[in-house]
């Protein structure tokens, strides 16, 4: 794939609000895309950089307690072992415990595509999926698309064609996008294209700059992925 | 989501014998209607019984010629299974129209079977629901009945559309539904899965309190047919039909050798319509026929406030499509 | 450089953290010991509260505390003053009494250590209520008690007398829907005390108001309190101000002693956090037998809550879009059970354009001239509202180009006598308009010794793509390249910088942080100038910047090796700029859509497949996020004319459409082709950059063009929003009575 775009990062500085103990792998940042912040001194937050980078940690302490399952997830390649609530819905999970904040919620009922990511390949919404029945299940997210610095085709094609305004949907555009692009059953004309990825909305409707990213990325990922 | 114990299943059987004769039990699929229903409120099980790894994912083809499609095949891959869009065209075009990729990618046969209604009345956990609370009333009549409510099959108790539209392709094929109960196996006519409202608008389809839904079997294809589903909404995408149309007719010459109508969007359950289809049957396919058998589709529709639109447009789902199919 | 990096087509800065999933909104956010809020709504539209059971929500897991009426702190009122930097659209505080004025208001907030243990406990608490009758909908709302007199009127000569004596007339009335904003992102909070200091994470179209609002309602001073939304998923409006979920937050983290998170659900996203308004609007033209108007009467009602006025000016464009002597403009409210309204993109413009550029379409149709003519021929030359001439008109040429573009020429005026197979083509036009706003803002540039510029200011990036045009106008200024210019915006702590809204973003924020660059050049040179500095023997004004190259007399030095001789972190400027002279000049953007729509009546399918829209906004700063912005904006005119409305039971106000299925926004599938021609003249009467901003335009007029073409197609006029088939469709039954 082009690696044009490997070498420009963001400037857009931002910090990652959690503890120590609870920060994740901003891996997919850039050198330049994480430069540390000022952070207010009352906050005690841990700024996230380079140095930090580390995954959280995958397993949880002891045994499930009371009204729990353990289950096994393996998000992203790292096996996670995590002891949840049968109610506990796979999209929070992602975000409040293993905090992949990437994966967006966007209407909490399968209305909106937000927070598509991928289970065994397969595009779903999070949102409609209880955590405990993915058990031994391997789940991508937006977070592992990007291999270090480089860009996905596919998230290099929505920087350059604009596709997003506000960026929350973005994600599960992206990964709406991915899973279709490696489709062979859905058509490579736009209407085809359109029809597979409404079920993501992107309120700013930036549909047209979207096409065009998925289509761009198209002809990039032949021979790659 | 409230709290509810969780068990997987490893068997029919073993579903059937968990879940028990608890009212408060409940099967998960592809969770798209389960789950959506209890993140608010409106499903309150105390029991899951995760069905997602019994054996249930194939589509066979019956020495009788019929096509027997397990509770769990996803709706992606019965929309593209090759024998399904050879045989049955009318099924994957319905299943391809409905709800999104994503959703689609989750849903299964059997779930899709057993969607429950989109009413908000249903939804919204206060207003007066027969299904929600049976004897509260029916808060969709005089209030606002205009996308998700029905003008076939309605009763003073309830006037919710079904909103599937795979079951709307298979009223119009014909077929069995296989269930597991706790003394074995049975089988129910499709065309008697689903209830009409009538005074218990809470009994919405024939499965016993812990019966399951193992397989779908379609009728074998009729010989020399072409088939569709027309789906007609507000936008052109992700949206629950206004009225939808699943067609299957089979021509000799230009007469009409056979028919098989069915509409979505516009009846209490998948609605098939045996009358007008016998109409059609040696009739020259042409749009006065076409508008005969509409006209008979439409015959005892009730319309409401907000949705009389529906009866001209489930005519005209009607028309259009066997237009085409006959073209 | 600086010729080509404005108006040019960078890639947005902040593109890698979008497309990585690492831009923080405001709910990624994860303070320690965070716990999780979540709202008990009403479940009726009016009337009290009478009891809340808790028990059985108590013994739910995890609950830490449950908020109500009877036990919140006590909290004061904000004045709400967009001026004092403390406005707020819902005046009343959440929980202040048990007082029910609208179905989804806030009547609890569960805290409890998980996301799932609190949804499971709010379900369980139980409340009670005594319901009152309520009022649903505007006509119940003006037969109930009349209307109050909104703001924004106007009028001069003598329209009614004008109007009789005409030689052609129009009086129809048009109505919009309420519409809600919808953004992707739901309204979400994450509050934090450490003592008496209050730190918040929005989802803000204005850190500041909100820190402002905060500061009074907790009484405690601005300085205690800081609020961050370095990303939104956007807000078209409805994040401007804040809600009383963000009111929630902070108390119950006050209370609770740990962080709280709290998101709205996206039920509630149709309740408790604005909506546009329902109108209804009364159009009066008149025309003499030449085709000129010589009467425009708009009078406008839309429905506000029992607990604010909200008035959307939906005649704020008929003052000053035509030429004409006699006008009148008028605007009333009429209170119902429903949520305070809120600005949504284009208030008053999107709903006001809708009705007027129907009228001016019907009006050209009953004078029995074409539509285009008859706009180019009624075009105002001057702003006739105020006496004043535009800054900047291109609107004759906009309306010209994307004619041309479009192929009006190829459209037969008869409706339904263009016809492709099934369908029936229609072609429809209408005016785009916005008034151009700039305010006072602060910036702070610094040219750091690491070779890097660093731009803060406390406006928001709410996906317009501000964080690329500030470093765009910095690189201007100090020739850095993009990749050396790092942005903070979305942060109280920042210079004080605009709302996010009205478009006025890019034409007041630029021009101070063009300033800023400026000033941070001039401490440069005279760190350079100074008895250390490597050009001590030179006065600073004879020092030339360019680059990043200090020099003078052919001896050039880098600006980080003049720094790093000094031990310098950085040369600093900060800028504070003002608003715009209105006293001289209207400033006002323009330009016209051309819309293409499709009727089969066969399956009664409508669908809008070709767009043109020429825009007029000065100088577009980023040509690629500018047109995206009008591209946006015209899908969501599409979705305004054909699907978008909140419909509410007319019995009891309840909202029965409230979610993403059901309101029916547009997908991809939806998608016209849409070609977007950015007009491109400067307008240096508003600030140096020529820019007047481009969020809002683009909507305006979109849903008149929809229904003009519709009208083409159909011969039906939908004086109604949204154009829904079944006001098409012709051979509806009358409907059974319950």
């Amino acid at each position: 794939m082009s690696d044009h775009h490997k070498d420009d990062g963001s400037r857009v500085e931002t910090f990652d609000a959690r503890s120590p103990s609870r920060r994740r792998f901003l891996k997919s940042m850039g050198a330049s895309g994480l430069a540390a912040a000022t952070a207010p001194a009352w906050a005690q937050i841990a700024q996230a950089s380079q140095s930090q980078a580390e995954p959280v940690e995958p397993r949880d302490d002891g045994a499930p307690g009371e009204g729990e399952q353990q289950i096994q997830l393996i998000v992203n390649g790292v096996e996670h072992t995590l002891n949840v609530k049968p109610n506990a819905v796979l999209l929070d999970v992602l975000r409040d415990r293993l905090e992949l904040t990437g994966t967006k919620k966007g209407c909490d009922q399968g209305q909106c595509g937000a927070c598509t990511l991928l289970v065994n390949d397969t595009a779903i919404n999070s949102c409609l999926s209880l955590a405990v029945s993915h058990d031994g299940d391997e789940i991508t997210t937006i977070e592992e698309l990007s291999q270090g610095d480089e860009l996905h085709p596919v998230q290099a094609a929505f920087w350059a064609h604009d596709a997003y305004q506000c960026g929350y949907c973005t994600s599960g555009q992206i990964m709406s996008a991915v899973a279709i692009l490696n489709d062979d059953n859905i058509g490579s004309d736009d209407a085809s294209v359109r029809e597979a990825m409404s079920g993501n909305i992107c309120r700013c409707g930036a549909y047209k700059n979207i096409l065009a990213a998925v289509q761009d990325a198209r002809g990039k990922m032949k021979g790659a992925s | 989501m409230r709290e509810f114990d969780y068990a997987r299943a490893d068997s029919a059987r073993q579903a059937v014998s968990s879940h028990g004769t608890n009212e408060q039990a409940a099967y998960l699929a592809g969770g798209t209607t389960l789950l959506d229903l209890v993140k608010i409120d409106i499903m309150r099980p105390e029991q899951v019984v995760d069905i997602n790894r019994l054996d249930l994912n194939e589509i066979e083809t019956l020495n009788d010629g019929r096509t027997r499609i397990g509770a769990l095949v996803t709706n992606t891959a019965l929309a593209r299974d090759e024998r399904i869009t050879r045989d049955y065209a009318v099924l994957s075009e319905a299943l391809l129209s409905g709800a999104s990729t994503q959703l689609r990618n989750k849903a299964t046969t059997a779930g899709n079977v057993m969607q429950r209604v989109r009413c908000p009345y249903f939804r919204d956990g206060v207003s007066p629901c027969n299904k929600r609370e049976p004897g509260s009333g029916c808060a969709a009549i005089g209030g606002y009945n205009r996308s998700v409510h029905a003008v076939l099959g309605t009763s003073d108790k309830c006037i919710a559309t079904h909103p599937s539209d795979m079951c709307v392709a298979m009223a119009a094929i014909g077929a069995t539904v296989q269930v597991q109960g706790p003394e074995g196996e049975r089988e129910i006519d499709f065309l008697d899965f689903h209830l009409l409202p009538g005074d218990t608008p809470w009994k919405e389809h024939a499965l016993k309190e812990n019966e399951l839904i193992t397989h779908v079997t379609l009728d074998a294809p009729i010989q020399g047919s072409r088939s569709g589903y027309l789906k007609l909404r507000d936008r052109e995408s992700y949206q629950f039909a206004l009225a939808s149309s699943a067609v299957i007719v089979a021509l000799e010459g230009n007469t009409i050798r056979e028919a098989r109508i069915a509409l979505g969007g516009v009846g209490t359950k998948p609605w098939r319509v045996k009358e007008a289809e016998q109409a059609l049957k040696g009739q020259p396919a042409n749009e006065q026929s076409f508008q005969k058998a509409a006209d008979i589709v439409m015959r005892d529709a009730t319309p409401y406030e907000h949705n009389a639109f529906k009866i001209p447009l489930g005519k005209q789902a009607v028309i259009r499509n066997l237009t085409t199919q006959t073209a | 450089m600086s010729d080509s990096i404005i108006g040019a087509g960078p890639r947005r800065i902040d593109g890698r953290l979008k497309v990585s999933g690492a831009a923080p909104y405001a709910a990624d956010h994860y303070p320690d010991n965070m716990a999780y809020g979540y709202g008990v709504f009403s479940t009726i539209a009016s009337g009290r509260v009478t009891n809340i059971d808790l028990s059985e929500a108590r013994r739910s897991p995890g609950v830490i505390d449950i908020f109500h009426h009877g036990h919140f702190p006590s909290l004061y009122h904000t004045p709400s003053s967009m001026m004092q930097g403390n406005k707020v659209e819902e005046t009343r505080l959440p929980f202040e009494d048990d007082r029910v004025y609208y179905e989804g208001q806030f009547v609890a907030l569960v805290v409890a250590d998980s996301l799932e243990n609190a949804r499971a406990a709010a379900y369980k608490v139980k409340v009670s209520y005594d319901e009152e009758k309520a009022i649903a909908n505007l006509d119940q709302g003006v037969k109930a008690h009349g209307t109050q007199k909104g703001k924004g009127n106007h009028s001069r000569g003598n329209p009614g007398a004008s109007f009789e004596s005409a030689a052609h007339s129009i009086d129809y009335t048009y109505a919009t829907p309420v519409e809600t904003h919808n953004p992707m992102e739901m309204h979400a909070t994450v509050a934090s005390w450490r003592g008496d200091r209050l730190h918040v994470y929005e989802s803000s179209q204005g850190v500041l108001q909100e820190k402002g609002a905060l500061a009074k309602i907790f009484g405690i001073a601005p300085n205690q309190i800081e609020v961050e939304s370095p990303f939104i998923g956007s807000g078209f409006g409805s994040k401007l101000w804040m809600w009383p979920h963000a009111v929630t937050a902070a108390a119950a983290s006050r209370e609770t002693g740990r962080p709280v998170q709290v998101v709205v659900p996206r039920q509630q996203m149709f309740t408790t956090t604005g909506h546009r308004p329902e109108t209804r609007q009364r159009l009066r033209l008149a025309t003499d037998n030449q085709g000129r108007l010589v009467s425009v009467r708009h009078e406008s009602i839309n429905a506000t809550s029992f607990t604010d006025q909200y008035v959307e000016t939906c005649g704020s464009v008929t003052k000053s879009l035509y030429s004409c002597d006699n006008v009148l403009v008028s605007h009333e409210t009429t209170r119902v059970n429903r949520g305070t309204p809120t600005s949504m993109r284009a208030p008053g413009a999107a709903p006001g354009l809708f009705a007027l550029e129907s009228a001016i379409d019907e009006m050209a149709i009953e004078a029995g001239i074409d539509p285009v003519e008859f706009r180019l021929n009624n075009y105002a030359d001057r702003d006739e509202s105020q006496d004043l001439p535009f800054s900047s008109n291109h609107i004759k040429d906009a309306t010209r180009q994307a004619a041309e573009k479009f192929g009006w020429s190829k459209r037969t005026p008869e409706p339904g006598s263009m016809r492709e197979g099934n369908e029936f083509v229609g072609y429809g036009m209408a005016a785009c308009n916005w008034e151009a706003m700039r305010f006072p803002c602060d910036a702070r540039v610094s040219l750091r010794a690491d070779g890097t510029a660093y731009v803060t200011c406390a406006t928001q990036d709410i996906g317009t793509g501000t964080y690329t045009i500030v470093a765009q106008a910095v690189s201007d200024v100090t020739g850095l390249p993009l990749e050396r210019i790092t942005v903070k915006l979305g942060d109280t702590s920042y210079p004080e910088g605009p709302l996010s809204g009205g478009s006025w973003t890019t034409a007041t924020t630029l021009p101070a942080v063009a300033e800023a660059s400026r000033k941070a050049i001039e401490q440069l040179k005279s760190h350079a100038t100074s008895g250390q500095g490597a050009f001590s023997d030179v006065a600073a004004e004879d020092l030339s910047f360019e680059n990043g190259q200090l020099s003078h007399n052919g001896r050039a030095m880098d600006y980080t090796e003049v720094l790093g001789a000094q031990r310098l972190a950085s040369a600093d400027g900060e800028a504070h700029t003002g608003g715009a002279d209105t006293s001289k000049y209207s400033f006002r953007s323009f330009g016209a859509h051309f819309v293409e729509v499709r009727w089969d009546p066969g399956i009664s399918n409508l669908r809008v497949s070709r767009v043109v829209s020429a825009i007029d906004v000065g100088r577009a700063i980023n040509t690629l996020t500018a047109r995206n912005q009008v591209e946006g904006a015209v899908v969501m005119g599409l979705g305004m004319a054909h699907f978008e409305a909140t419909d509410y039971d007319h019995r009891n106000a309840r909202p029965v459409n409230n979610n993403y299925a059901e309101y029916l926004v547009a997908t991809h599938a939806d998608q016209p082709e849409i070609d977007v021609i950015l007009l491109d003249n400067p307008d240096y009467e508003f600030n140096e950059y020529g820019a007047r901003g481009i969020g809002e335009i683009g909507i305006t007029g979109m849903a008149a063009a929809v229904a003009n073409a519709v009208y083409h197609a159909t011969g039906k006029r939908i004086r109604e929003l949204p154009i829904s088939k079944d006001k098409l469709m012709e051979g509806i039954p009358e409907p059974q009575r319950a």
